[in-house]
C-alpha cells in the first residue's frame, strides 16, 4: 500500500473510537476533571466547597501515613502481580500442554474452573472465611500443622506484625491465581499445536518447550496481565478491610485504603479527592512507561 | 479452511485424536505426567477449601454454629438460613437486578471493546498508545475519587437511583480492560488474513465481524465472563447509586447481614451461595466456548 | 463463512437484547412522594430486640392511621452510613430513618442541615420528660454538630450499655467466686488464670480491646473529664494518668493473661462465639449482644456492670432521625410517638432490649430484668461515658491500631497514646 493510502485508511478507523470516547468523557473523563477541582478545596460531601488551592497537596506530601503505605504496597505488587502471573502462566501451560494433550481437554477445563474459583467469591466472605481458618487457636491452617506434627510453626497469623502481611500476601495470590491463568489458556487456544509437535518431534522437554513455544506466542497476555495486576494491587482494598483493616497497628496499611478512609470515614472529602489524585497520577505514570514497554517489545506487522 | 486445521478443530472440541496429528490414539502418559495431574488436583483441592467452609456454614443453624464453630461440620443439615435470607431480602429481585447489570456490562463492554481494540490494535491510528492510556484511566482511577462527581452528574440527568446509571458506569469501566487486552491481541493479528479480505473488496465493517472477531472469539468469551463476575462482585457504586430496595443488587443486599457490630455467620454464607451460583453457573456456561474456537492455525 | 454469518447474527441479537433490557433498567428510579405511605428505613435484624418492637410499632401505626401504608425498606448499616449524606440530599431520602448517634454521624448531618430540628415537636409530645438527661446527650447536637446541644435531632427508642458476661456454670466448676468489686475481680481472674482458663474473651481487630481500655481509663475518671474528652469542653489530654494507668494496665493484664494475647487479630464475633461455646468465662461487650447470648448459650449465666467503677460504656441508642426532605413529617413524627409508648416499650424490654421509657413491672425475665435496672441506676446516677471511638472521625481505625500495639508490646504506652492524641487533635472541630 502506498503511503497515502495507508494514512487515509487509518484515519478510517477513528469512527470506531467515537462510541468508546464518548461514553469515557461523560463518565470518567467529567468526574475525574470534577475530583481534581474538589481537590483544591475543603469539602465535606455536603454544601459548597470552600477554596483551599495546594493545601490538601501541602498535607499530603508531609503524611508519613500516607508514604509509608507505598512500603507496603511493594510486597502488595509482588503477591498480586508478579507472583500469581507466573505462577498462572506456569498452571496454563500445564494444563494446555500437558493435561489437555495427555488427558483431554474435559480434566483441563475442571481444573481450570476449581482455579479461577476463588476469583468469583465475593472479597467480603472470602476475608471471613479466612479469618476462620487462620484463627490462631481454632483455625485449620495451625489444626493441620499440628496434625502432621509441625506444631512450632503454628502461629497467629493475622495478629503478629511480622507475618500479618506476609499472611495477607498468601490469601491475595489465592484469590488471584485464576485470572491470568484464565487469559492464559485462552491466549493458547491461539497457538497453532503443530508448533509443540514439531518441537517434541525435535526433541525438546516441557520446559524448553515452555521457553521457546508458549511465551514467545502469548506475549501480549503476558504484559497485559502484568500491567493489569499490577494496577489493581496498586488499588487494592478488599481484602486488607477484610482482613486486618490496615492493621495490626497499620503493618497493613495501604494508600486506597487511606484513600477510602478519608473519603468516608472522615468525610474530608477534598484531602480524599488529592489522595485520589496522586495515586492516580502515580499509576498513569507507571502506565506509560509499561506501554511504552510493550510497544518496544512488539513485533510490528510486515 | 484446510482439512488438517478442520480437524485440529475438532480435535479441540472433542479430544477426538486428529489425523496426523498424534498419529493415532491419546499419547503415552508417562508417570511424569500423571504426577503432575496429582499435584493439579490437589492444588484444585485446596483452591476450593474455603468455598467447602461457606457451604457448611450455609447448611447450619445458627444455634450449631454457636456451639461449635465455623470450621466443624454441620449437626443436622438446615436449609433455614438459606430459605430466610431470601425471603428477607426479596432475594429473587435482588437476583434479577445483577444479573440484568452483569449480563448487560458484560455484553455493552465487550462491544465497546471491539470497537476500540480494532481501531487501535488493527488500524494502528496515530498516537494509540496515548488513547490506550487514557482509556485506561477509566480503571486506574479509585472508585471513591468518582462517586461524588457521578452521583451530581447522575442526580442532573436524572439517573439517580436507577439500574441504567450503574450498567453505563460499568460499562465504560469494564471495556478498559477489554480494550487493552483486545488491542494488544489484536496488534499481533496476523496481516495475512486481512489481507486476504481486503483484496476480496470487504469494508472495514465487513473485515471486522466477518474475519477478526470469530478468530478473536475465545478471548471475547473470557472477556465476557470477566466482566460479568467483576460487575457481579461490585459493592461501593451501587451501594451508592442504587438507593431502594428494589434496585439493590446481590453485593449490596450481603451487606445487609453485616450489622454495626453483629455479623450473622450462617445467613451470611447462606447469602454467599445463593450469590456465588449465578456466577459459577455463567462461568461453566462459558467455559465451553472458551474450548471452542477457531485457531489462527486456520491461515495455513 | 456461515458459521462467521451465524456468529454475526448472534452478537448482533445479543447486543439487541442487551440494549432492550438496558432500556428496562432505566426504569426504577427516585422516589414519589405519597401522602398515604410512610417511607421507613432501618437497619436491625428482624429477630432483634429493636426489630420485633419496630414491627409491632408499625402494626399500631396502620391501624390508628387507617389508609395509609408503612413503607419499609430494611438497609444495610454500611449503606446507611456511606450514603446517607447523599441520599438525604436527593429526591430519594425517606420519611423517617434510623441512625446512629454521635458526633461523626447524627451531629455531621445536623450540622449539614440534612435533618429535621425535632425540639418544638418534642416539647409538644412530652418526650423530653421521658428521656432520662444522660440520655438526651446524644439526641440533641449544637451549631457545630456536637453532641450535648441545644436542638433535638433524634428520638432513641432503646439504650445500650457495657456489661460482663459470665458463665455461672465455669466460676462453679473451677471453684471461683463470682467478684462483686474490683479487687474481687482481679482475684477471680488469677484464680482462673491458675487453673488454665483465659479469663476475658476479647477481639483486638475490632471494638472489645478499646472498650477494655477506655473502661480502665473510666475507673480513673470523672464525668467532667468524659466531657472533655466527648464534647470538647476542654482541651482532652490523652496521656494523662487515666489513660496512661488504662494502656498500661491493658497490656499488664496481657502479659498475665487475664487476655489471649492471640486474641489480637481477633473479630468480634469470633469473640462472642467462644463466650456462647462455654470456652471463657466473661465477656465485656455490649448489651446488643443479651438477646442472642439468651437464645444460644446452653449454660447457666448472668450479666454484672463492671465492678467499683461510677462510670461505664453506654449511651442512648441509634435515633429516629426526620430527613429534611421528608414529605410526611407530620405521620413521621406520630410513628415516633407510637414507638415510645409503653405498649412498644414494654415489648422491646421483653424482646431482651434496654428500653429508654418502659414500666419496669412489665418486664417478665429475670436476666432482663436486672439488665434494664442496672441500666436505669447507672443512667439516673450520670454514668454513661459512651464510647472511645466517638470524638473524632474515622477514630474507630486509630483505636483499633492502638489497641493492637499494646496488646504486642510494640511501643510504650506513652508513645502509642501520644500517636491516638495526635488524631484527636487532628479531627477535634475547630
Amino acid at each position: 500500500m502506498t503511503a497515502t493510502t495507508w494514512r487515509r485508511d487509518r484515519l478510517g478507523y477513528l469512527p470506531y473510537l467515537v462510541p468508546g470516547l464518548a461514553l469515557f468523557t461523560g463518565v470518567i473523563g467529567v468526574p475525574f476533571a470534577m475530583n481534581v477541582a474538589v481537590s483544591l478545596t475543603e469539602w465535606d460531601g455536603v454544601g459548597t466547597p470552600a477554596w483551599a488551592a495546594l493545601a490538601n497537596y501541602r498535607e499530603l506530601a508531609g503524611d508519613g501515613e500516607f508514604w509509608s503505605s507505598f512500603r507496603n504496597n511493594v510486597l502488595v505488587i509482588v503477591a498480586m502481580a508478579i507472583v500469581p502471573t507466573g505462577i498462572g502462566l506456569v498452571l496454563a501451560a500445564l494444563l494446555t500442554d500437558l493435561v489437555d494433550r495427555h488427558f483431554g481437554p474435559r480434566p483441563a477445563s475442571v481444573l481450570r474452573a476449581c482455579l479461577y474459583l476463588p476469583q468469583v467469591l465475593p472479597v467480603v466472605i472470602a476475608g471471613v472465611v479466612w479469618s476462620w481458618l487462620l484463627d490462631p487457636d481454632d483455625g485449620a491452617v495451625n489444626a493441620v500443622l499440628g496434625a502432621v506434627g509441625l506444631d512450632a510453626l503454628a502461629h497467629d497469623w493475622l495478629g503478629d506484625p511480622a507475618t500479618a502481611l506476609w499472611t495477607v500476601m498468601v490469601v491475595m495470590v489465592w484469590v488471584q491465581i485464576g485470572f491470568p491463568l484464565v487469559v492464559f489458556m485462552s491466549g493458547l487456544q491461539r497457538v497453532d499445536p503443530s508448533l509443540y509437535e514439531a518441537a517434541e518431534i525435535d526433541g525438546a522437554s516441557w520446559a524448553r518447550r515452555f521457553r521457546h513455544v508458549t511465551v514467545p506466542q502469548i506475549r501480549p497476555e503476558i504484559f497485559v496481565v502484568l500491567l493489569w495486576t499490577t494496577i489493581a494491587a496498586l488499588k487494592v482494598f478488599g481484602p486488607i478491610y477484610v482482613l486486618t483493616k490496615g492493621g495490626p497497628g497499620g503493618a497493613t496499611n495501604v494508600p486506597s485504603y487511606y484513600s477510602y478512609q478519608n473519603f468516608f470515614d472522615k468525610t474530608d472529602v477534598g484531602y480524599g479527592a488529592a489522595i485520589s489524585t496522586v495515586l492516580t497520577l502515580i499509576i498513569v505514570a507507571l502506565t506509560v512507561v509499561f506501554l511504552r514497554a510493550q510497544n518496544a517489545a512488539e513485533p510490528e506487522p510486515s | 479452511m484446510t482439512e488438517r486445521s478442520a480437524g485440529t478443530i475438532a480435535a479441540r472440541a472433542g479430544g477426538v485424536p486428529a489425523l496426523g496429528r498424534r498419529g493415532g490414539g491419546k499419547r503415552r502418559r508417562g508417570p511424569s505426567a500423571y504426577a503432575t495431574l496429582v499435584a493439579l488436583v490437589a492444588l484444585a483441592a485446596v483452591m476450593l477449601i474455603p468455598f467447602a467452609v461457606v457451604l457448611l456454614n450455609a447448611v447450619k443453624t445458627p444455634e450449631d454454629y454457636s456451639a461449635n464453630g465455623p470450621l466443624a461440620p454441620p449437626e443436622r443439615v438446615s436449609f433455614e438460613a438459606i430459605t430466610g435470607f431470601w425471603e428477607r431480602v426479596g432475594f429473587g429481585q435482588v437476583l434479577l437486578n445483577s444479573a440484568l447489570i452483569s449480563g448487560s456490562v458484560a455484553v455493552l463492554a465487550v462491544l465497546l471493546s471491539v470497537l476500540n481494540a480494532y481501531a487501535l490494535g488493527i488500524g494502528r491510528i496515530k498516537g494509540r498508545m496515548w488513547v490506550l492510556a487514557v482509556l485506561l484511566l477509566a480503571n486506574t482511577l479509585p472508585q471513591e475519587s468518582l462517586v461524588y462527581p457521578l452521583y451530581y452528574l447522575s442526580k442532573q440527568v436524572g439517573l439517580y437511583d436507577t439500574r441504567l446509571s450503574v450498567i453505563i458506569v460499568f460499562t465504560v469501566i469494564q471495556s478498559a480492560f477489554g480494550t487493552y487486552l483486545l488491542s494488544s491481541v489484536l496488534g499481533a493479528f496476523p496481516r495475512p488474513l486481512l489481507e486476504a479480505a481486503r483484496i476480496d473488496g470487504a469494508g472495514r465493517w465487513r473485515v471486522l465481524w466477518q474475519v477478526v472477531v470469530p478468530v478473536i472469539r475465545p478471548t471475547l468469551a473470557v472477556l465476557a465472563v470477566f466482566f460479568f463476575v467483576w460487575t457481579w462482585n461490585e459493592f461501593l457504586i451501587p451501594l451508592v447509586f442504587l438507593v431502594g430496595n428494589d434496585n439493590q443488587t446481590v453485593s449490596v443486599a450481603l451487606g445487609v447481614l453485616q450489622g454495626q457490630r453483629l455479623m450473622d455467620a450462617t445467613m451470611s454464607s447462606a447469602a454467599s451461595l445463593l450469590g456465588l451460583l449465578p456466577t459459577v453457573v455463567f462461568f461453566l456456561i462459558f467455559q465451553r466456548t472458551l474450548s471452542r474456537g477457531l485457531t489462527a492455525g486456520a491461515v495455513k | 463463512m456461515i458459521k462467521a454469518r451465524r456468529g454475526a447474527a448472534l452478537t448482533a441479537a445479543l447486543a439487541a437484547g442487551s440494549l432492550a433490557l438496558t432500556a428496562l433498567a432505566a426504569c426504577g428510579g427516585g422516589g414519589e412522594s405519597d401522602p398515604n405511605e410512610l417511607r421507613l428505613w432501618h437497619y436491625e435484624s428482624p429477630d432483634s430486640a429493636m426489630g420485633v418492637a419496630w414491627n409491632q410499632a408499625i402494626k399500631e401505626f396502620e391501624r390508628t392511621h387507617p389508609g395509609v401504608k408503612v413503607k419499609f425498606e430494611e438497609k444495610g448499616f454500611e449503606q446507611i452510613q456511606k450514603t446517607a449524606p447523599m441520599v438525604l440530599n436527593s429526591k430519594d431520602a425517606p420519611d423517617v430513618m434510623e441512625y446512629n448517634k454521635g458526633n461523626a454521624t447524627a451531629g455531621l448531618l445536623s450540622k449539614q442541615g440534612l435533618l429535621e430540628d425535632m425540639t418544638a415537636e418534642v416539647a409538644k409530645r412530652g418526650w423530653d420528660k421521658l428521656l432520662a438527661p444522660n440520655i438526651q446527650v446524644t439526641s440533641k447536637y449544637d451549631a457545630r454538630g456536637t453532641m450535648g446541644g441545644d436542638k433535638w435531632f433524634g428520638v432513641p427508642n432503646y439504650a445500650e450499655y457495657l456489661v460482663v458476661y459470665y458463665n455461672k456454670d465455669l466460676f462453679e466448676r473451677h471453684d471461683v467466686k463470682v467478684p462483686t468489686t474490683y479487687p474481687e475481680l482481679l482475684a477471680a481472674m488469677d484464680a482462673f488464670v491458675a487453673k488454665g482458663v483465659t479469663p476475658f474473651a476479647n477481639a483486638g481487630a475490632e471494638y472489645m480491646a478499646q472498650q477494655f481500655i477506655y473502661q480502665l481509663a473510666l475507673d480513673r475518671a470523672n464525668p467532667a473529664w468524659v466531657d472533655a474528652y466527648q464534647r470538647y469542653t476542654v482541651k482532652a489530654n490523652l496521656t494523662d494518668p487515666a489513660w496512661t494507668y488504662a494502656a498500661t494496665t491493658f497490656a499488664d493484664w496481657v502479659k498475665k493473661g487475664y487476655i489471649a494475647r492471640s486474641s489480637v487479630g481477633g473479630k468480634a464475633e469470633d469473640a462472642g462465639s467462644a463466650f456462647m461455646r462455654g470456652d471463657y468465662p466473661m465477656m465485656f461487650s455490649g448489651s446488643w449482644w443479651f438477646g442472642r447470648v439468651a437464645k444460644t448459650v446452653r449454660f447457666d449465666w448472668d450479666t454484672f456492670v463492671w465492678p467499683g467503677s461510677k462510670l461505664t460504656l453506654g449511651s442512648g441508642g441509634n435515633l429516629w432521625v426526620i430527613p429534611k426532605g421528608s414529605k410526611n413529617k407530620k405521620l413521621a413524627y406520630d410513628f415516633i410517638d407510637i414507638t415510645m409508648k409503653k405498649q412498644i416499650q414494654n415489648a422491646l424490654g421483653n424482646a431482651g432490649g434496654i428500653p429508654v421509657a418502659a414500666d419496669p413491672q412489665a418486664i417478665t425475665d429475670p436476666r432482663t430484668k436486672r439488665l434494664v435496672e442496672n441500666f436505669d441506676s447507672l443512667s439516673r446516677n450520670s454514668g454513661l461515658a459512651y464510647y472511645p471511638d466517638w470524638p473524632v472521625p474515622a477514630f474507630y481505625d486509630k483505636w483499633v491500631a492502638a489497641g493492637q500495639k499494646i496488646m504486642n508490646g510494640s511501643g510504650s504506652p506513652a508513645s502509642i497514646l501520644g500517636e491516638v492524641q495526635r488524631a484527636y487533635d487532628d479531627g477535634v472541630p475547630k
